[in-house]
């Protein structure tokens, strides 16, 4: 059986042994393979077996599919191809090196579960976007815009009014709820308004010193902690 | 409707009771705060909790923001960050809390609010002359912009056709054609040379206003401020409103 070793950032995230016909690479999770990452299509593209012989097919992908780093529409898979979608590379090998190690019972073999899988490409990503902000990022998640907001400031300001630097949602926030001092070589949180509005991991405080990937809550809205080295 | 506009209370209680006295005795519908509850005085709590209750359009001003550690002091003159010091370290949590819903700018009725300047609020500049007026009427729509920051009762006029000049007059009707930032004097540290509180009524429907002098028990205030070894300096202004 053929097998797809899946890495992100020279790790290997996956293994995927299959004798599927067809197998779907993209970025939702119908595919069989999922690369949940940004410049990943939807439905990027596919594996297909006839005979002995497996091709690639790119699904006219925003980013394009590449076979050991050239761009392809369609092309014939040869033992130990690299295929490059996105930030991940799959490497391709007719027959699996580890099939005495028994497969699932689809004939899929996963290593890493999908939580290892999204610790992995989640902390690369992490750190890519400390290392393109500059610095310890904020990054909106759950009731916020989205946003990644720079801890540049001595003081960052965090609440419902207009002109502050992070903005939060929520019923009863003070406009500004809470601040983010830099301190030294450390970044601390301060509840400013209503008492209880502010929380890290789940935790009410009135000052405490943060984390990488401690989970602030400001009212409704949720945010990641992601500390530069010091 | 008539409405007050009170600013740069700077923690001076015995002025702002004062003030709030005299606004009753007008007939006023409204009060608003510029900015710059806190800052300088002996008794910042009191005077956020009497705003807090007394006011509609509550502003920040620079003091408070100082007050809050939401900026550095170091743009502030030596007296005044030994007194944003003391301010700092005995404001209750709870006025923070208050201030912490205080907002930058407002708008009421067609009239803009802000403590400093309303081009970049949080920038905390000053108007003082024709040059920096100038400057600020393109940086609001409205026809009227009224402000606080630098203590000085005083009215900047900008005529159709761009020309800007200043009034001192107690009194003055705004004309259609006219566009106007009006400082609204200071309540607890006035600085034109009279020590009397300062604040403003605001005729809108007969498009007018009045600034009000109010005097209030100085000696008190300059006896608490020395019980809480506030710089002298500090102390002596008030006698003297510079």
């Amino acid at each position: 059986m053929p097998e797809i070793v899946v890495k992100f950032d020279d790790k290997v995230i996956e293994r995927v042994v299959s004798e599927k016909k067809r197998i779907s690479i993209g970025r939702t999770s119908d595919n069989d393979i999922v690369l949940d990452n940004r410049g990943v299509s939807r439905k990027h593209a596919q594996i297909e077996f006839n005979d002995n012989a497996a091709v690639i097919i790119d699904n006219e992908s925003l980013n394009g599919t590449f076979v050991n780093n050239r761009k392809i529409t369609e092309e014939v898979l040869r033992d130990g191809d690299k295929i490059t979608i996105g930030k991940f590379s799959l490497e391709f090998f007719m027959e699996s090196r580890r099939e005495e190690s028994g497969a699932g019972l689809d004939g899929t073999m996963v290593l890493h579960t999908k939580r290892q899988k999204d610790l992995i490409v989640n902390d690369k990503s992490e750190r890519e976007i400390i290392q393109r902000m500059g610095g310890s990022v904020l990054l909106g998640e759950q009731n916020t815009d989205f946003s990644e907001y720079r801890i540049d400031r001595d003081v960052t300001t965090i609440g419902k009014a207009k002109f502050v630097h992070v903005h939060a949602k929520g019923f009863m926030l003070s406009g500004i709820q809470a601040k983010l001092v830099k301190e030294q070589n450390e970044v601390v949180l301060v509840n400013l308004g209503r008492k209880g509005k502010t929380k890290v991991n789940g935790e009410e405080i009135d000052k405490q010193i943060l984390r990488n990937g401690d989970i602030i809550q400001v009212g409704k809205s949720t945010y990641k902690f992601l500390e530069a080295s010091r | 409707m008539k409405f007050a506009l009170i600013s740069d209370i700077h923690g001076n209680l015995e002025a702002l009771q004062k003030v709030l006295r005299d606004i009753e005795t007008q007939g006023v519908e409204k009060i608003h705060f510029l900015g710059d509850v806190v800052g300088y005085g002996c008794n910042p709590n009191e005077c956020v909790k009497l705003v807090n209750q007394h006011c509609d359009i509550k502003l920040l001003g620079n003091h408070d923001y100082a007050a809050m550690g939401l900026e550095s002091t170091s743009s502030f003159n030596q007296i005044a960050q030994t007194s944003m010091q003391w301010t700092q370290s005995n404001l209750k949590k709870k006025s923070l809390e208050i201030l912490a819903d205080f907002e930058m700018q407002s708008k009421f009725l067609d009239y803009n609010l802000v403590h400093a300047a309303p081009g970049r609020p949080e920038d905390w500049n000053y108007i003082l002359n024709k040059e920096q007026a100038s400057e600020e009427f393109e940086n609001f729509p409205e026809s009227i912009c009224f402000v606080g920051h630098s203590h000085l009762p005083t009215i900047f006029i900008q005529d159709a056709d761009g020309m800007i000049s200043q009034s001192s007059r107690q009194k003055m009707q705004f004309s259609k054609d006219k566009r106007y930032i009006v400082n609204v004097g200071s309540v607890g540290q006035p600085r034109d040379n009279d020590p009397r509180s300062c604040y403003l009524i605001v005729n809108h429907e007969a498009g007018e206003c009045e600034y009000r002098r109010v005097e209030y028990d100085i000696q008190k205030v300059q006896e608490k401020m020395r019980k809480a070894l506030l710089p002298e300096f500090l102390i002596e202004r008030l006698s003297v409103g510079k």
